[in-house]
């Protein structure tokens, strides 16, 4: 008991003397509170610096699952990873795409940019094989660490367990992995390091929510413009009926 | 001349114990011959059963014994594996014919030639153990400058090296005679004169040796010697592959059968190494035990044909493969015997080993992985998507199985879309779906949509019977999301729905 006093002072009047020590620099899984998160390897980035900025590493993490809640498909979240995606396949890797909820247009993929033939579907729910289960594919594709990218839509209900193994797996996957699950999945914790909600924020534009990240928390959701869908003519036109909804509202009110 | 010879003592029992399941080939084991124990293993030795005792005797002392039937043509397939082996180090490898009472279970190999691509002896045995140790036998190497010299030695030494033929000659003047095999029939008599090792027999008058135990005595001394010519005929590689295992107990289950699959797998891969070549598709075979003799529905064979994307001669990859190809497979009857076949090779070099990640090691690499895939969920599950000049938009895409061989990873093309293209969403419905109606707009989930822009008409395919006749419109959820719905410009019904949602903006 009578030493810890003087242990205690030992270590003040080391660390007094220089300028406080940063932990942050120290070691990469280190960070102050107000601080975001960094990585190891360097982060892809997504097209977007709004979202960029408030990402750790500025962009999406490799060697790690990115978890992305969606009320339904058809949000606009193809176009929020198209970047990364096609960035993955110019640089010559597959990207693989695991049960996609509904069909896929060829011609609406190759205008974001994709090398259509160079995505590889793949169905593990169409039939049921006894002794595994539907991540199996995706779980092999991630260890294998030959795969450029990798988006996968999961089963309803996942339990907590398997989306772990799946964090483990894409440890040996150098490069982005995106989960998409359903939005009530936000109330159950997950082993992804970073989980986004995403929402339609109007025509063209995407709400994201940060739900979890390594860094403080982020309350307001970040407002990202989407590679427009509508014809500037269209958009005007937009504009001019939202301007006037506006205004009868306010004429109303008043 | 230098001469290795591989002698593998416990061949017949680890033939047989690979016929069998893990845990059962870990117990004690023996192996029957017209009703005598012929060999056991060190489990069945500990519990007293020994060669030569009677069967009825041996399982008397030990009821927990497994007894199986010693069968030569088993021991020789798995010898000529071993032999397989032995020729991606010399040309000429030679079964050495057996002693009239056993099977043969030497293999010798002419390595003069090979010595110093090898680098030498010692560098030579370590690489030869390293190919033999998947064929899990174990090995005395003997090497010798006589064929015979070797081949006696190996029977009796575990290691031993005898550089020329001084030494072949010294090391087998030690050498005990019953291992000549005229010896082994004359042994009583042999002892009686006295005559222990062979360089007893080299002091006895020749002339004599011969009359009373006839010149087969003489002649495999001399060619043990090197005192008279010893040419061999080495063996020559079969253009096919055909192997078969009977299996000890009746496989009900893939992973039964992956036991003695991965048996064959091993010798085909020995087979494909001796030629430095690549299987491309082989033929496993499940012969059943027909359940009674009237059953003819029952099939006697199932065949699995594996064909792979790119020529392969790894053991532990063709395994996966044909694990996931078993595990779903449904067996009309318990299998009693497996074989395999395999034609379609190609010859080419060897892959390089590399230290970093390269692009042509990730091209095999998921090569494998699609493959890998392929086996499991079936091939149609994996699949391309491709743009069709269609109008239609259900028909302007389609899906076909990918094939793992044509996967191109090369440096994707920087493909600009074309600036024209018209907007399409990227989810499409299956089957577009009927919306509701109100005051002639369309209701998605009970909300009206918004139509932003439109209409785009798609009026073709009269000439396919699949005629559509649309207006195309971008609408907007009250939420904000975009969708792509259309009206049906002829109604067949009045009641019939004319809005329909189409796709979705992903």
């Amino acid at each position: 008991m009578d030493r810890m006093p003087a242990t205690l002072s030992a270590a003040a009047a080391l660390a007094m003397p220089r300028q406080v020590l940063r932990p942050e620099s120290l070691h990469p899984a280190l960070w102050l509170g107000h601080q975001l998160g960094r990585h190891a390897d360097s982060a892809v980035p997504s097209g977007f610096a709004p979202l960029d900025a408030q990402l750790p590493g500025r962009g999406w993490p490799r060697r790690a699952l990115t978890e992305l809640l969606l009320p339904h498909p058809g949000v606009g979240e193809i176009r929020l990873l198209a970047g990364s995606l096609v960035a993955a396949q110019q640089a010559g890797r597959l990207v693989m795409l695991f049960d996609p909820p509904v069909n896929l247009s060829a011609f609406a993929l190759a205008a974001l940019g994709f090398d259509v033939e160079q995505l590889l579907i793949i169905n593990t729910r169409s039939r049921v094989i006894a002794g595994s289960d539907s991540l199996w594919a995706l779980e092999q594709a991630l260890k294998s660490g030959h795969v450029g990218a990798v988006l996968a839509w999961l089963p309803p209900r996942l339990r907590a367990e398997r989306l772990r193994r799946l964090q483990l797996a894409a440890h040996a996957h150098d490069g982005p992995a995106f989960v998409l699950r359903e939005m009530s999945a936000a109330q159950r914790p997950t082993a992804a390091p970073l989980r986004l909600a995403l929402r339609a924020g109007g025509a063209d534009v995407l709400a994201v929510r940060v739900l979890k990240r390594r860094g403080p928390p982020l309350e307001a959701p970040i407002k990202l413009e989407l590679p427009p869908v509508l014809s500037e003519a269209a958009r005007e036109r937009v504009a001019a009926v939202a301007e006037l909804h506006a205004a009868t509202f306010v004429n109303l009110a008043a | 001349m230098l001469w290795i010879a591989l002698h593998l003592p416990l061949l017949s029992l680890e033939t047989f114990a690979a016929t069998l399941l893990n845990e059962l080939a870990e117990s004690a084991l023996a192996l029957v011959d017209a009703h005598h124990i012929v060999s056991a293993n060190a489990a069945a030795r500990a519990l007293g059963v020994k060669p030569g005792l009677k069967r009825a005797t041996a399982l008397a002392i030990a009821p927990q014994i497994t007894l199986g039937q010693a069968d030569p043509a088993r021991d020789a397939q798995a010898l000529i594996a071993v032999a397989h082996t032995a020729l991606a180090f010399t040309p000429s490898v030679v079964i050495e014919p057996a002693p009239a009472d056993a099977a043969p279970h030497t293999v010798l190999l002419d390595v003069q030639m090979s010595l110093r691509y090898f680098g030498g002896l010692p560098a030579l045995r370590q690489r030869l153990h390293a190919a033999l140790a998947p064929l899990g036998h174990r090995l005395h190497t003997v090497s010798a400058a006589t064929p015979l010299g070797a081949a006696l030695l190996a029977r009796v030494h575990r290691e031993l090296d005898c550089a020329d033929l001084d030494a072949t000659r010294r090391a087998l003047a030690q050498a005990p005679i019953w291992l000549l095999g005229p010896g082994r029939a004359h042994w009583e008599a042999l002892q009686g004169m006295g005559l222990r090792t062979l360089a007893d027999l080299g002091q006895v008058p020749r002339a004599g040796l011969a009359r009373r135990f006839g010149e087969q005595v003489l002649s495999e001394f001399d060619r043990a010697m090197g005192q008279r010519p010893d040419p061999r005929e080495p063996i020559a590689l079969p253009p096919s592959f055909d192997t078969c295992l009977e299996l000890f107990a009746r496989a009900d289950t893939g992973e039964q059968l992956l036991v003695g699959a991965a048996v064959l797998l091993t010798r085909l891969v020995a087979w494909l190494s001796a030629q430095h070549a690549f299987v491309r598709r082989f033929t496993l075979a499940m012969h059943h035990e027909q359940r009674s003799r009237r059953d003819a529905a029952t099939p006697g064979v199932t065949t699995l044909a594996i064909a792979l994307a790119e020529p392969s001669r790894d053991h532990a990859h063709l395994l996966v493969l044909l694990r996931e190809r078993l595990a779903p497979l449904q067996l009309p009857a318990p299998t009693l015997e497996l074989s395999l076949h395999a034609e379609d090779i190609v010859q080419r070099a060897p892959p390089n080993t590399e230290l970093f990640p390269t692009p042509a090691s990730e091209h095999e690499g998921l090569t494998r992985l699609i493959e890998r895939l392929q086996a499991r969920l079936g091939p149609e599950q994996v699949m391309r998507i491709a743009p069709v000049s269609d109008h239609r938009p259900e028909r302007a895409t389609v899906c076909r199985a990918a094939d793992a061989q044509m996967r191109p990873v090369r440096a994707a093309r920087a493909s600009a879309p074309p600036a024209d293209l018209l907007v399409r969403p990227v989810w499409l419905m299956q089957q577009p779906e009927p919306l509701a109606e109100r005051d002639a707009g369309p209701l998605l989930d009970g909300q009206a949509l918004r139509l932003l822009s439109g209409p785009e008409r798609i009026e073709t395919g009269w000439w396919d019977a699949g005629l559509v006749e649309r207006d195309y419109y971008i609408a907007q959820q009250p939420g904000g999301a975009l969708v792509w719905v259309y009206r049906a410009r002829r109604p067949v019904a009045p009641q019939t729905p004319s809005w329909f949602l189409q796709g979705r903006f992903g």
